[in-house]
């Protein structure tokens, strides 16, 4: 049943008695009332530098490129590019050997302009773009504010919380179970028998 | 014409003098009511302070809660004249919403009505589904709901520490922003942000409500209602408060409608309109609650509205949380939302759709045009959407209720005390974020 107006007023709501009129009562409450919640109440506070606040796992702090075995997992498909409200990505490509055919040559994000939407997260099809735990930036200046590959570049080690949180969270097929088989996630069709032999192995 | 004539930028650049002008202009030109609608000034007696005088309130004043300008004619110190300033903050959202596609513009929503982006990110979707008719699976509702009424608590408790802040009791502002505190963990929690919480998808929601986040939030209404109990015992009966806020900035219920006032505005005067009633959207036709009103129309009246607004929107939340079904929480259709991230990683057609789903996005078809509003905090937030057959939507308005809850401040203010300019300001609640757009 959905909700109905009432007037849901009580009597003498506005009518104050003689007691309330008089003032002092209720300055004297309100001064108890605060003087009690200096005592009783928790603190809210950090003192920040010092004091570090570690967020939960499915915090989107400023987004990070995966690094595997020394490499980037990123095939540079420009996708996060597009995906992004802010067009803060860029990037250029190139073909190079092995199974995942390319890579970025560069790889930019401005992080002036990124509002840490999480959407290059959600839209990557390698899980080579993550939102990471860092949460203050500074700068001195809008160049330095612009990460190459050098500072995008996070051990997958280290992103191991967010990427077991994806796995947990986001990645489950939504609707119908779905069966996968792992042999589709293949990444070259140049040679077929090495990669499936290496998905074998891998399993 | 020469080239030196097409440079000649004085037009432009003379912007803010003439603006000022007809600001200036308009304030001298503005028949107030004032003379009708107010007491006639009938007694003699000299007043030392019977003088008239314009005065700027704002853009940058802290009162002003944002960057609204009041631009006041004073009689003494009863405001004989007023005429708002709006546009400090405008950022063309609407314009912007043209060169995005529909999932690209949810982000800029949280910037809206920064108090409660939650449930600007459910309007823009809901707006967004009923344009492009996307079916949004059961627990994804629910879960909207459950955040959108958190949304609504937390800017009600903003606006009842502000309000009482400008009115004098700055420590209320510090007890409620505790529990606002509290609620930005939740919302940190379920939704992965403090503030910007870009949580909705279009067809869903982007990460389920985990174990965690029910803790969290049951713990929290568990705690509040209390707390909300102890702020009434101190606040309903103080009489420093009510006579700060009884009688002032009085919006009878014809005016409040013919101003086109929303929200708690509306229902302080005694119009009992409210969207999650009268066009029920997700759940909110299958639960309980009460919406509740006042008559007076006056300051003190907004305030028990929004207070209880806070009580019910446990009472609602409560309910959610016991009826949140197991599920989906994205539309399976994966021509109009991402498919889940184990079929992109794993096949071909997963990979398409993704790809696709961000390119072009879900398409309405072409000339298809729909309005959503929701009952968001501040009032009706409502979108419309023109289709062109493209994933970006041709037209894109907004109708947010700062907007409109701003055109009854001019008139609530003339013949108000300058003194009490500050508690009106306060008890309207505009968010100019969102009046600006
Ligand atoms: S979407 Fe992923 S794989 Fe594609 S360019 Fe971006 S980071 Fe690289
Ligand atoms: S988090 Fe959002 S804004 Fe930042 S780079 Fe990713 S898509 Fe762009």
């Amino acid at each position: 049943m959905p909700g109905k107006p009432v007037n849901t007023a009580t009597k003498n709501e506005r009518k104050l008695n003689f007691w309330e009129r008089l003032y002092l009562p209720e300055v004297l409450k309100g001064l108890g009332w605060s003087i009690r919640k200096i005592w009783k109440e928790p603190s809210y506070t950090f003192q920040y530098p010092e004091e570090q606040w570690y967020p939960s796992d499915n915090y989107r702090g400023r987004p990070v490129l995966v690094q595997e075995e020394g490499k980037t997992r990123c095939v540079s498909c420009n996708l996060c590019a597009r995906a992004c409200p802010p067009m803060a990505i860029s990037m250029e490509s190139r073909e190079i050997d092995g199974p995942k055919e390319r890579e970025p040559v560069w790889f930019e994000i401005d992080m002036l302009r990124c509002i840490y939407c999480g959407f290059c997260e959600e839209v990557c099809p390698e899980e080579a773009i993550v939102m990471s735990k860092e949460y203050d930036l500074t700068f001195q200046d809008r160049e330095e504010a612009i990460f190459g590959l050098d500072r995008l570049l996070v051990p997958k080690e280290r992103l191991a919380d967010r990427l077991a949180f994806l796995r947990k969270q986001q990645n489950p097929q939504f609707g119908s179970t779905w069966e996968y088989p792992r042999e589709n996630n293949r990444h070259s069709l140049r040679d077929l028998t090495t990669d499936a032999e290496s998905i074998q192995t891998e399993q | 014409m020469s080239i030196i004539e097409q440079l000649d930028f004085s037009k432009t650049l003379s912007y803010w003098p003439r603006h000022n002008e007809a600001i200036y202009r308009r304030l001298e030109s503005k028949h107030a009511w004032l003379e009708e609608r107010h007491h006639p000034d009938d007694d003699e007696a000299v007043d030392p302070l019977d003088n008239e005088m314009i005065l700027n309130i704002g853009p940058q004043h802290p009162a002003t809660h944002g960057v609204i300008r009041c631009v006041v004619k004073l009689d003494g110190e009863t405001i004989k004249k007023c005429v708002l300033d709006i546009g400090y903050l405008h950022r063309g959202l609407e314009k912007l919403a043209e060169s995005k596609t529909y999932q690209e513009f949810m982000p800029y929503t949280d910037r809206m009505d920064y108090l409660s982006p939650y449930s600007n990110n459910v309007a823009w979707c809901l707006a967004v589904e009923k344009l492009a008719a996307i079916e949004v699976p059961e627990r994804a509702q629910w879960i909207r709901m459950i955040m959108s009424e958190l949304a609504r608590i937390s800017s009600h408790l903003l606006w009842m520490g502000v309000s009482l802040m400008d009115a004098g009791a700055v420590s209320v502002f510090l007890w409620t922003f505790q529990f606002r505190e509290d609620l930005y963990n939740i919302f940190d929690e379920v939704t992965g942000a403090r503030l910007t919480v870009s949580h909705s998808r279009i067809g869903g929601l982007v990460t389920d409500l985990g174990e965690k986040g029910i803790e969290m939030i049951e713990d929290f209404i568990e705690r509040f209602p209390v707390a909300v109990g102890e702020w009434e015992k101190l606040l309903n009966r103080n009489r420093i408060w009510i006579d700060r806020v009884d009688g002032v900035g009085v919006l009878t219920a014809e005016e409040a409608v013919e101003l086109g006032m929303t929200g708690a505005n509306l229902r302080g005067s005694g119009v009992g309109h409210d969207i999650r009633r009268f066009e029920p959207y997700l759940k909110y036709d299958e639960v309980d609650f009460t919406i509740p009103i006042r008559t007076e129309g006056d300051a003190l009246a907004r305030y028990f509205v929004r207070m209880e607004e806070m009580k019910e929107a446990i009472i609602i939340i409560r309910q959610c949380l016991d009826r949140l079904p197991e599920g989906e929480i994205r539309s399976d259709d994966a021509k109009r939302s991402y498919p889940g991230k184990d079929e992109v990683y794993y096949s071909m057609e997963g990979l398409i759709h993704d790809f696709m789903v961000t390119d072009t996005g879900v398409c309405p078809p072409n000339g298809a045009e729909a309005y959503h509003a929701i009952e968001a905090p501040k009032g009706e937030l409502g979108f419309f959407l023109q289709s062109d057959g493209t994933g970006r939507p041709c037209r894109v308005r907004i109708n947010s209720p700062s907007f409109s809850n701003l055109q009854g401040l001019e008139s609530m203010l003339e013949g108000g005390m300058m003194g009490d300019m500050v508690v009106m300001i306060a008890t309207v609640d505009p968010v100019l974020g969102e009046a600006d757009k």
